[in-house]
């Protein structure tokens, strides 16, 4: 990955914002529209509510991105292995799978080199898919994975605003 | 480095001085550009000069004047041809060419007045036809880059036989006019000097490219190549004019010698280059007698060649200057202007490695490939941690990478909480039937907002106040402190506490009125230890349900 790929890529344009912020915005959409169909309101109503909402969040910021990031690919990837497990839909094996697997043993041992592993493996679990990356991708990916998060944060922040007024 | 593949064959048995250093030019070009190219060098032997002259002729005219052209690798053909052209005419013996052939990787320049190919009158002629095209041969497929085709050929143009032979080779000329002309007449009368400088750079590289076809290849050659180079600066310098011919002669056996012993691994045996190299000194000494015509501008040569040694170490010291300028435009190799290539020539040598070799050990550090690329790939990380670091606030201050690391796993964990807080927001707040075109609307807001909401900040403040923690942690005290505000549930936390203080918190209480229950089911999937707490029983499936789309059926389902 050369530093010119790296910069660009890492920062989300725009065009990433916006993209979230519609597909958050439709996500967040369905889910009201069930709800006002159950028009209980219970704590685990809402409770699950908010569930749906994470993941749509998560979802959203994933697919706005695309699947040219390992972190956004994990993301999707996990939805769908969670929708196989629910039978809505079968999982395809993803070929990428194993070769990452094994960048992973390498990674573990250049990650002892360079920084504390304790701290190596917490950022591993911060970041999706970032157990199966290599030190130089996993500070690549959190880098583009921060910037991702913060512009969500921003468009949440600005729909709760507008949603609460 | 891999310049095995260039063939420089330094045939340093010109009877001038000058000779000797377009060769060494020549060289240095060689070993900076990866390439082999062919440098056919023609020395101030009138002969070869002829040939190229006469495209020149103008240019020929004057003495001092060197032609030097760019020729494209599709003319090492031409090359060729010249070559065995010029072996004839060696046979013939009307003219001592001592045939040069200098394989230069670099395409920049091969400006070398006199570097041509030169053949003693004594040498025979058919040994230097034979050497030069297996030389040339082995150049070619490297050639696909520019040759850079630099023949000094002033002085000796006057010898009516190249008049002929220019003819012939009159493509050859107009391609090697070119760059040389230009290059030449800035600096006056002194053409010579500033070659015998390339020169003597060249000459290291051909030393190298030798080695190199000599099985040698190896890593270190930049060094010895450097080695070379001194070598061959100090042996010209001290000599008089007269004398420096007499040290080039030398200098040039000694290459020469070198020479055999790479040859004879490939093609070519010792002894033609002892024959040549006697024939050089032959032919200095004959040259100067065998060409009358050519003798007044041999003299005049000497003389400027003279001259150049003189200001060869003024000239070097000027081009170690000029290398450091020239470093950047190492790299295109396609330069058209002779000027800029001679730049680059007097840059190069210097530091030709830089171009190819992107990691290079320092002194004592390991050469081995795993080691070269450890280093590659720490850069590299330490690259990406300077742009993490400017990405994480509050993390420029911090000065080691674990201390780093942790600022950014704090940072990310942060703003996760974050998400999951505006989730949690986005699903409490009760949505108009409208948002969907409020939102259209907001997107448009928020794209161009800069401003956090007055309201929702004190909320940030405090996720940002929390002290970081593991995700499970904080979880667990936000929701102790929601739970201990709704319903006491919770022992009171010192984070709890944070959350009371704070308006923001108590404002959004009231939505949560439910919540009680919920907040710790949400925590559940994260911590363990919450769930032994909250205790509701959700089971198995909270993990896989918290993760999933799909999650929030489940919980209905169990629900």
């Amino acid at each position: 990955m050369n530093p010119k790929r790296f910069s660009s890529s890492t920062r989300p344009s725009t065009t990433v914002k916006s993209r979230f912020a519609c597909g958050f915005l439709r996500a967040l959409w369905r889910i009201n529209r069930q709800r006002r169909t159950s028009t209980s309101a219970s704590s685990r109503e809402i409770c699950r509510r908010y569930l749906r909402v994470k993941v749509a969040a998560d979802v959203s910021m994933a697919s706005a991105v695309g699947s040219r990031r390992a972190w956004s690919r994990a993301i999707l990837l996990r939805k769908l292995r969670n929708q196989g497990q629910n039978g809505t839909v079968r999982v395809r094996r993803m070929s990428n799978i194993p070769r990452m697997r094994k960048r992973n043993i390498c990674g573990n041992k250049c990650t002892e080199e360079v920084a504390g592993t304790c701290q190596a493996e917490q950022l591993r679990k911060l970041v999706p898919g970032g157990e199966e990356m290599d030190m130089c991708n996993l500070l690549g990916e959190t880098a583009h994975y921060i910037e991702c998060l913060t512009t969500q944060v921003n468009v949440m922040r600005r729909i709760a605003e507008i949603l609460s007024t | 480095m891999e310049k095995e593949s260039t063939t420089p064959l330094n045939w340093t048995t010109s009877s001038f001085g000058m000779e000797i250093q377009p060769n060494d030019l020549n060289c240095a070009a060689a070993d900076q550009l990866p390439n082999s190219f062919f440098n056919p060098n023609w020395d101030n032997s009138v002969d070869q000069s002829d040939p190229f002259e006469s495209a020149l002729s103008s240019i020929v005219s004057s003495p001092a004047a060197s032609n030097a052209a760019a020729i494209p690798g599709r003319e090492c053909l031409m090359i060729r041809e010249l070559i065995g052209r010029l072996g004839n005419i060696c046979n013939s013996g009307e003219i001592s060419p001592q045939t040069y052939v200098a394989g230069n990787t670099t395409t920049n320049n091969n400006s070398t007045n006199t570097s041509g190919y030169n053949t003693p009158l004594n040498s025979p002629p058919k040994l230097n036809l034979s050497i030069m095209d297996s030389q040339i041969r082995g150049s070619l497929p490297i050639n696909g880059h520019q040759v850079p085709f630099h023949p000094t050929l002033a002085p000796f143009s006057a010898d009516p036989g190249f008049a002929e032979r220019a003819a012939r080779f009159s493509c050859f000329g107009n391609t090697n006019c070119i760059g040389l002309n230009e290059t030449d007449f800035p600096y006056g009368l002194m053409p010579g000097m500033e070659y015998g400088k390339m020169s003597n750079a060249s000459s290291n590289q051909q030393f190298k490219v030798v080695g190199s076809q000599m099985g040698v290849q190896e890593n270190n050659k930049q060094e010895g190549n450097v080695v070379v180079k001194r070598k061959f600066i100090r042996l010209p310098r001290p000599s008089t004019p007269e004398n420096a011919e007499l040290g080039d002669s030398r200098e040039g056996s000694s290459v020469s010698e070198q020479i055999p012993g790479g040859e004879v691994s490939t093609k070519v045996d010792s002894d033609a280059n002892a024959r040549k190299r006697k024939s050089i000194s032959r032919g200095k000494a004959k040259e100067t007698p065998s060409t009358p015509s050519a003798k007044h501008q041999k003299t005049t040569v000497e003389n400027e060649e003279s001259n150049a040694k003189r200001s060869r170490q003024d000239e070097d010291a000027g081009n170690e200057k000029d290398s450091a300028k020239a470093k950047a435009k190492a790299d295109s190799k396609a330069a058209g202007d002779g000027n800029q290539k001679q730049n680059k020539d007097n840059s190069k040598p210097p530091e030709p490695p830089k171009d190819y070799i992107h990691v290079r050990a320092r002194r004592g550090q390991a050469t081995d490939s795993h080691s070269l690329a450890e280093r590659v790939r720490r850069e590299k990380i330490s690259e990406r941690m300077k742009f993490l670091q400017d990405l994480v606030p509050g993390c420029n201050k911090v000065t080691g990478k674990a201390v780093m690391l942790d600022e950014i796993i704090n940072y990310v964990q942060s703003l996760q909480r974050q998400v999951e807080f505006l989730s949690m927001k986005l699903a409490t707040v009760n949505p108009r039937m409208d948002f969907n075109m409020e939102a259209q609307l907001s997107k448009d807001i928020f794209q161009s907002r800069g401003a956090l909401p007055p309201t929702l900040y004190p909320l940030d403040s405090v996720m940002r106040s929390i002290p970081y923690g593991y995700q499970p942690q904080q979880m667990q005290a936000l929701h102790g402190g929601i739970a201990n505000e709704t319903e006491n549930r919770f022992p009171v936390n010192s984070l709890s506490a944070l959350s009371r203080n704070n308006p923001s918190v108590q404002l959004h209480l009231p939505p949560m009125d439910g919540y009680g229950e919920a907040v710790p089911q949400v925590s559940a999937p994260w911590e363990d230890d919450l769930q032994s707490v909250v205790q509701m029983g959700f089971g198995q499936n909270q993990q896989q349900s918290f993760h999933g789309s799909g999650a929030a059926a489940q919980m209905k389902v169990e629900l």
